[in-house]
């Protein structure tokens, strides 16, 4: 009578459970964002592969690193966001290339915006955790802030060791905030409930050096303090990512 | 029957008990005062609450010469508590390998006030200022991602980290805000001025230190205001450039030429305690400093303007600020064993 009992109880606790998981897959969906890391159209390949940027200077890349945060999507009459949107994503680092945001409303939406870079509360608000944690490389010590993006490489134009340049891209203070906004057009992008759909995005490393502002890496290889020439490579890279296709 | 009320004298009396060492901190160790009179903290508390075990394990960071790369050099190296803690008789910071810094160490008390940190003011929040020393080469050397491993290595830590953050996991972030939970606790409000200020025993002034307290409050409280004896800003005080260093301050982290030469204006509590003085740490007593302001200043484009018009200090005026400014020293802060190093 006892075990019967167990049995029943058992039943209905799973039997509400599942009400409530239903309830939440009713309305909401998974949108994975998938960042795919391109110079012009190649796929990169880091330290041994041998490129040209828009300038006629032949290069490779070591390091490609970057924040998106703030992420939104965006259509008639749906958005969604997420708390706490901060993401560093790593050329090197296939795991740091997926983003998952759960819970997003189904409907359909057709933008998509997040910033390159962090904004100024990550900046000012002390010792952040995840993505943000110090230990990320991503943070100058001597004078508070965020690395928002980094690009660095070797070009037997640079008259520096090892033939080194190095772009590390910060600064949240105006005139000098290289925080970047990007708003994309994504074609029509479906949530549906209890679906996952996807993102593909490209960003284009070849996007550095160019438009506004061709870089001559004989003349500009480091830039490592926020100023003038971090918002000249800001400009150039702000639209350096596209969207490649919907799943 | 009897079994129910077994239950809940066990759970409420558990929880009463926990109540009681757990959640409530230990009355004295992490007791933050803000003192009467004193404006509100800069420091946002509510994203770091202070509680007894992430203190100690600040206490225990801030002491352990295992955040330098050769394990040689502690925080406690170049800011020790007799002197209000910074490097007591050293002009320059001295680090790893008998390296010398280009700064004179600062004083640590009453941080919670602080609006920006370092001489040059480039470090916006508290608890990343410790990522400087850390990571500088002639300092600690080290990377906070090195010393996340080490730590993630003793079974000590991670338990100390565990019982402060609940999480074994160390993380830059905790290490931070563990130091912060340490560093912010270093207050300061208990010299002779402040009881004279509150009107209690012990607060007796001399009449040499009441006329240094009216001569300071004419010509140097706008800058060192109190009740924390400094304005929380950055100005030139007229120092010559030391050739050598070439150190122009402030203007390196804001590129702006109005900042030149322009650096922190410091505390002047504990100031008896904390020679050398200025930010490399050139004056080794306070009579040299009263030298320089009533007849060093070098004028330039940046210099403040409360120093544009001579100060005229006689002798007698000179020693009665210097006595008033031995009244600054705290030492119930100075010896407060809180702030010693245990190993626990």
């Amino acid at each position: 009578m006892q075990h019967s009992m167990k049995k029943i109880l058992t039943f209905i606790l799973l039997l509400t459970q599942s009400t409530v998981f239903a309830q939440n897959g009713n309305n909401t969906g998974t949108v994975k964002i998938v960042v795919q890391t391109v110079f012009d159209n190649e796929p990169l390949k880091l330290e041994t592969k041998k490129y040209v940027n828009a300038h006629g200077d032949s290069l490779y890349i070591d390091e490609f690193r970057f924040y998106i945060s703030g992420i939104k999507f965006s259509g008639s009459g749906a958005a969604a966001s997420e708390k706490e949107s901060y993401h560093l994503i790593d050329a090197g680092e296939a795991s740091t290339q997926t983003i998952y945001m759960k819970n997003i409303p189904a409907g359909n939406y057709t933008q998509l915006n997040f910033m390159i870079g962090v904004d100024s509360t990550a900046n000012t608000n002390g010792a952040n955790g995840g993505d943000l944690d110090p230990v990320k490389g991503m943070y100058w010590a001597w004078n508070t802030g965020y690395i928002m993006a980094k690009l660095q490489g070797r070009s037997s134009v640079c008259k520096t060791l090892h033939h080194a340049f190095e772009f590390h891209i910060g600064g949240y203070l105006p005139p000098f905030n290289a925080a970047r906004n990007v708003n994309l057009e994504t074609g029509v992008l479906t949530v549906e409930a209890g679906k996952e759909s996807v993102v593909y995005l490209k960003a284009d490393a070849a996007e550095w050096f160019k438009d506004p502002e061709t870089i001559d890496l004989s003349k500009m290889n480091e830039v490592n303090m926020p100023g003038k020439d971090a918002m000249k490579i800001a400009d150039n890279y702000k639209d350096m990512f596209s969207v490649t296709r919907l799943e | 029957m009897k079994r129910i009320v077994y239950f809940f004298v066990c759970v409420f009396g558990g929880f009463l008990l926990a109540a009681s060492f757990g959640f409530c901190p230990v009355p004295g160790d992490v007791d933050f005062v803000i003192p009467k009179g004193w404006p509100q903290p800069h420091y946002d508390f509510s994203k770091n609450k202070l509680t007894e075990a992430g203190f100690k394990l600040g206490r225990r960071l801030f002491f352990d010469p295992g955040l330098s790369r050769d394990s040689s050099t502690s925080c406690a190296s170049c800011h020790t508590q007799f002197s209000g803690f910074t490097h007591v008789d050293h002009s320059l910071s001295h680090g790893i390998n008998g390296l010398k810094g280009k700064r004179n160490s600062l004083t640590l008390f009453n941080l919670a006030w602080g609006t920006s940190f370092m001489w040059d003011g480039g470090v916006n929040n508290l608890e990343v200022q410790p990522l400087n020393p850390i990571e500088n080469p002639v300092e600690m050397d080290n990377k906070l991602e090195n010393i996340v491993a080490k730590l993630n290595q003793s079974t000590v830590y991670k338990s100390l980290f565990y019982a402060a953050f609940d999480d074994s996991l160390v993380t830059g972030q905790h290490v931070l805000k563990a130091l912060a939970q340490f560093t912010v606790m270093l207050e300061s409000y208990n010299s002779k001025y402040d009881k004279y200020m509150r009107h209690e025993a012990g607060g007796e002034m001399t009449r040499a230190e009441l006329h240094g307290l009216k001569l300071f409050r004419k010509n140097c409280a706008s800058c060192h205001t109190e009740p924390l004896f400094t304005n929380n800003g950055y100005e030139n005080n007229g120092l010559p450039v030391d050739t050598e260093l070439n150190d122009f301050g402030r203007i390196k982290i804001t590129r702006l030429a109005a900042d030149s030469l322009k650096f922190k204006v410091p505390s002047l509590r504990n100031i008896a305690n904390s020679y050398p003085y200025m930010h490399d740490g050139r004056f080794g007593n306070l009579k040299k400093v009263l030298e320089h302001y009533t007849s060093g200043i070098v004028n330039s484009p940046t210099l403040a303007k409360q120093l544009r018009r001579k100060i005229m200090l006689s002798e007698e005026d000179k020693n009665d600020l210097i006595a008033f400014l031995q009244s600054l020293s705290d030492k119930d802060f100075l010896f407060d064993m809180r702030f010693r190093n245990y190993a626990d």
